[in-house]
């Protein structure tokens, strides 16, 4: 970082520590800035160099973890993901995410969002308990049944979708778009069969009807996935279901894995000897 | 389902909503256009228009359903909005049972006039 090629951004970020402070208040740094550098970089910097009492949680610094969600100029971001000079501000304030408690200064309690994610049973669920547990084989999948769900698989649970909802501003209740949407991704996935313990646990009051399909969450996801589609295909298979409706195919079956593999491709030669 | 039900009811409600009031519509305040068309309404909402109306079994079946629908459209919605700034079970409850007694009321009440001219 040259002397020449940096900038001076002002971060104000809000400071909250349970144990001390009573309402939350801001402070404001100023960081050296370089082309292409992250906001979590910056934080970075003043943890290291201005405040080590700041806190934040972050982890691979690559948008894969979902770890420094946070409200950047109004608007929920992955840290990590946002560059600073994609503002185009000299100033950039920084609050935790909202619509969850703070644990203290940027980092959110995940709590309810991880207790919501565990309600909806995100895992496969088949009365074949026993292939389940000691696996002899495969559960077949077409390419195209796995392009149905594929888009909500790359969730990271960073919770910013839930930031970003209306309803979950209001309704503390609501089970939000994260785990709804992920209820969506094991009620499409063919080789699930757990619908029926599934519906009762979105079919609530506060459950999947409450969406007002803001889209908010569509266009808040830092990995690119359309929570507000995976809301609404959720609730066509309920009304599917309550109407009995289409088709109900069965779990897919258990297949051997092929006995004939491609051949590996060959180890690259050393260029250098 | 009971909420995959409700929210199902809500929206055939809807639908019937803008049939019914169409019909009402089209019947009482279009009647220009429908002469247009051949339809001789003469008047849809003069005194005797009505009185006549009100006898025929048809149109008091068609009021008291748009009452029906409408009251439940609109109280199924207000309850949607208030269950989502009530954190607690016991408010939801309490909530769901004053309107669907609020609705009991309303539908009564509205329906005792049509069934009453109609009866007389």
């Amino acid at each position: 970082m040259t002397e020449n090629n940096t900038k001076r951004i002002t971060f104000k970020v809000q400071r909250y520590d349970p144990e001390r402070d009573s309402p939350p208040h801001f402070q404001e740094f100023t960081v050296p800035t370089s082309r292409g550098m992250t906001v979590l970089d910056g934080l970075i910097y003043i943890k290291e160099n201005l405040d080590s009492t700041l806190a934040f949680r972050t982890s691979c610094r690559m948008a894969i973890c979902g770890s420094c969600g946070m409200l950047i100029n109004g608007y929920p971001h992955l840290a990590c993901h946002t560059q600073i000079e994609e503002f185009h501000s000299d100033r950039l304030t920084i609050k935790p995410l909202p619509n969850q408690p703070i644990i203290k200064d940027l980092v959110p309690d995940l709590t309810p969002l991880f207790n919501n994610h565990k309600l909806i049973k995100p895992y496969i669920l088949r009365s074949d308990t026993k292939e389940l547990v000691n696996p002899t084989a495969e559960f077949a999948q077409e390419p195209q049944e796995l392009e149905t769900f594929l888009q909500f698989t790359y969730c990271v649970k960073c919770g910013i979708c839930v930031s970003a909802c209306p309803t979950s501003a209001s309704d503390k209740l609501f089970l939000g778009p994260q785990a709804l949407s992920q209820c969506y991704r094991y009620c499409a996935d063919s080789r699930d069969g757990g619908k029926q313990e599934r519906f009762p646990v979105v079919d609530t009051d506060h459950g999947v009807w409450h969406c007002h399909l803001a889209g908010a969450c569509s266009e808040a996801c830092p990995k690119g996935l359309d929570p507000a589609l995976a809301i609404q295909l959720l609730k066509r298979q309920l009304v599917s279901g309550a109407l009995r409706l289409g088709k109900k195919p069965p779990p897919s079956p258990v297949v051997s894995p092929p006995t004939e593999t491609k051949p590996k491709i060959p180890f690259p030669e050393f260029t250098v000897k | 389902m009971r909420n995959t039900y409700l929210r199902l009811l809500h929206l055939v409600a809807g639908v019937l909503i803008a049939v019914l009031l169409g019909i009402h519509m089209v019947i009482l305040h279009l009647d220009a256009i429908l002469g247009f068309f051949g339809v001789d309404a003469t008047e849809p909402t003069s005194w005797g228009a009505m009185i006549s109306r009100a006898g025929q079994g048809i149109w008091v079946g068609l009021y008291i359903a748009l009452l029906a629908v409408v009251l439940y459209h609109a109280l199924n919605g207000l309850r949607g909005i208030i269950l989502e700034v009530t954190p607690s079970p016991r408010t939801e409850r309490i909530v769901t049972r004053v309107i669907i007694a609020f609705g009991i009321i309303a539908f009564i009440g509205g329906a005792y006039v049509p069934i009453a001219l109609w009866t007389s």
